[in-house]
């Protein structure tokens, strides 16, 4: 019965892979078509824009980064039974205090100190803004779900706060962004050809080392107790609280990060927009690979790719930003259509 | 001074009340729904749009609130047939709505309109004190007065509402009465969506008379919040959107009397004190979550 079964589904997953992927496509084709636009066209192009020359394929890494951090800040705390869907603010405080830290500390030093100390700071205002969260799961008893989402909020008016305020740029005259951080303090490029730059190998050690902590240690024996079951983990002598609120904390540092990556890597000021729907998308990468900390490397390359591909789409068709989005939702609907067969 | 807080409360807080009223109710039935934020902006635009080509207001927030319905079909569609994860799936309807509004308003930005108009109820708008703040309003505020008691009695005084709330409590009582869960989840997350849209109607066609890109602002995910807030009540749904809306209109008040404050400073204000009035009713209690929801908020629900 069961191989019968087997025999059975197999085609029509198969045919639901199809559906999955195309079904958004033709879907954005005729959105495309009704807004004049000529789809085989503009699809050439996109693809074009991703493979088409080591340039395209530089574009989706730098992209991708933001995307692999913000995703691995949901996966961790998911592991421990905890919703992070605050690495929206997380990423922004990181770009914050990364800015602020490579204006006003670092400016004079050599990138090799200048730079990891950058990203430190970073990493610490992601961490900062993200234990506020989880102190307040910890010890007020909020939800980290509610709080995360609307700290996403505060932080977005918070970093407006700065742009307009003390970390304004004085040569700047209206525009709400800050000075640039120093020459030396950009992340170094590692291809001729292309804009790509180290980010995104230091997101895949973080991804790594991630993976190795939840699955390979003690403490990520601990945290995924906590997260299969809190009542049973507490039974067992684990400091459930603590763990909840350090993997919270960590999650921060790691969306910070990406933060900091943003500014050394790819934006060189902050501006208001730094690093606007990085975290939602990146928490959604983490969904679709079942918060797994090296599937979701793939996801965020997928995510990267859309959004490379829709920039592309958006200079050479004249659709504004928004046209992206609707695509990258429609390729996330037919992914929430399908389901997922298998959780872990 | 304190009058005119008091009204720009109750106007600027209209909004969130209808969103957090939806979200009551698609709670109540299990569904947590982050697409209110969506719903809304729809509605916003919808409304606007709708009002731009008749000319009239009502026609344009009946149009608002079928858009907001739309936009919560997909979330329903999403959750409860094809059991996708209710927060993944609340961000993407967000995130669709804020590309196909930012989409199809390009055109409005400029557009004026005649929407509502504060109307003064006669005789009753001339108490001293209360009549300026509680009958000076525009039609879909008053209406939102009704709508507060009229959803305790429903969802507490009738057997509809004793079904709905069953829904999110206990589906296997509602099973055995011959019903299906499904379809209630269904019609509530439906009426949550409508009005919702109605909420965004509020803010572009009675408050502030303009369409902006995204222009609710989170306000669909604080009316989420305040939902738990409010402990799933209508009442207390209320106070929280009031207390939203007066610090919104505390904003207003301070940038026109010229006070140098920054005004990212004062338009966080809102989302600070929201998280205030959260974290203090949930140290007093554990809140009593709708069965059905607890695994949403642990990562336990759906796939």
């Amino acid at each position: 019965m069961k191989a019968l079964s087997l025999q059975l589904r197999s085609p029509s997953i198969g045919l639901q892979w199809t559906a999955t992927i195309l079904g958004p496509l033709v879907a954005f084709a005729l959105f495309l078509l009704i807004s004049d636009a000529n789809p085989i066209e503009l699809y050439q192009i996109m693809v074009g824009s991703v493979i088409g020359d080591w340039y395209g394929i530089g574009e989706v890494v730098i992209k991708s980064t933001p995307f692999l951090l913000t995703a691995l800040a949901a996966a961790l705390p998911a592991k421990a039974g905890m919703i992070n869907v605050g690495g929206e603010g997380q990423l922004a405080l990181g770009a914050l205090v990364a800015t602020w830290s490579a204006v006003y500390l670092l400016s004079d030093m050599p990138g090799a100190v200048g730079l990891p100390l950058m990203a430190l700071f970073g990493a610490l205002g992601g961490a900062l803004w993200a234990g506020i969260a989880g102190l307040l799961k910890t010890r007020g008893n909020m939800n980290e779900t509610i709080t995360t989402l609307l700290m996403n909020y505060i932080a977005y008016f918070t970093i407006g706060f700065f742009c307009q305020g003390i970390l304004k740029d004085p040569a700047s005259f209206n525009w709400p962004f800050s000075p640039p951080v120093a020459e030396q303090l950009r992340l170094p490029t590692f291809s001729m050809t292309s804009r790509a730059h180290v980010g995104i190998f230091i997101a895949i050690a973080v991804a790594l080392l991630v993976w190795y902590i939840i699955y390979h240690t003690r403490l990520g024996f601990r945290i995924r107790t906590v997260g299969g079951n809190a009542e049973a983990a507490r039974q067992a002598g684990i400091n459930v609280k603590a763990i909840q609120l350090g993997v919270l904390v960590a999650a921060g540092a790691i969306a910070g990060l990406a933060g900091m990556i943003e500014i050394a890597g790819v934006e060189e000021r902050l501006r208001p927009t730094t690093g606007v729907t990085y975290g939602y998308l990146g928490f959604l990468a983490s969904w679709m690979a079942w918060n797994h900390p090296l599937r979701l490397v793939a996801t965020a390359f997928v995510i990267g790719t859309i959004s490379v591909a829709g920039n592309s789409m958006e200079m050479n068709s004249g659709l504004p930003a928004s046209s992206v989005q609707i695509l990258m939702a429609l390729v996330l609907f037919a992914l929430l259509i399908m389901g997922r067969r298998n959780k872990t | 001074m304190i009058v005119d807080l008091l009204t720009g409360t109750v106007r600027a807080g209209t909004a969130v009340l209808y969103a957090s009223l939806g979200e009551l109710i698609a709670e109540r039935a299990g569904v947590v729904n982050l697409g209110t934020e969506g719903s809304m902006l729809s509605g916003a635009l919808g409304a606007f749009v709708v009002t731009a080509w008749t000319g009239n207001p009502w026609m344009g927030a009946l149009a608002g609130g079928i858009c907001g319905a739309m936009m919560s079909f997909i979330h329903a569609f999403l959750v409860i047939t094809r059991n996708a994860n209710q927060l993944a799936s609340g961000l993407t309807v967000m995130f669709f709505a804020m590309g196909v509004t930012a989409f199809f308003g390009r055109g409005y930005v400029q557009t004026q309109i005649n929407g509502f108009e504060p109307w003064a109820v006669p005789l009753l708008s001339d108490i001293p004190f209360i009549g300026r703040i509680i009958f000076h309003h525009d039609p879909l505020t008053y209406i939102s007065f009704i709508l507060v008691p009229a959803l305790w009695y429903f969802l507490f005084k009738t057997r509809r509402g004793i079904i709905l709330r069953a829904t999110g409590e206990r589906e296997d009582a509602v099973y055995a009465n011959g019903l299906s869960p499904k379809f209630i989840r269904y019609l509530a997350v439906l009426a949550g969506g409508f009005l919702a849209g109605i909420g965004g109607a509020q803010l572009s066609i009675a408050y502030t008379h303009t369409w902006v890109e995204n222009m609710t602002q989170g306000k669909g995910i604080v009316a989420v919040a305040l939902v738990i807030f409010a402990a799933w009540r209508p009442m207390r749904a209320m106070l929280g959107a009031y207390l939203f809306g007066g610090a919104q209109a505390l904003q207003l008040i301070v940038q026109q009397q010229g006070y140098e404050v920054s005004p990212y400073l004062l338009l966080m204000v809102p989302y600070v004190l929201t998280l205030v009035a959260l974290f203090i009713v949930e140290r007093r209690r554990v809140s009593r979550v709708p069965e059905a929801l607890s695994g949403v908020f642990t990562g336990s629900g759906g796939g």
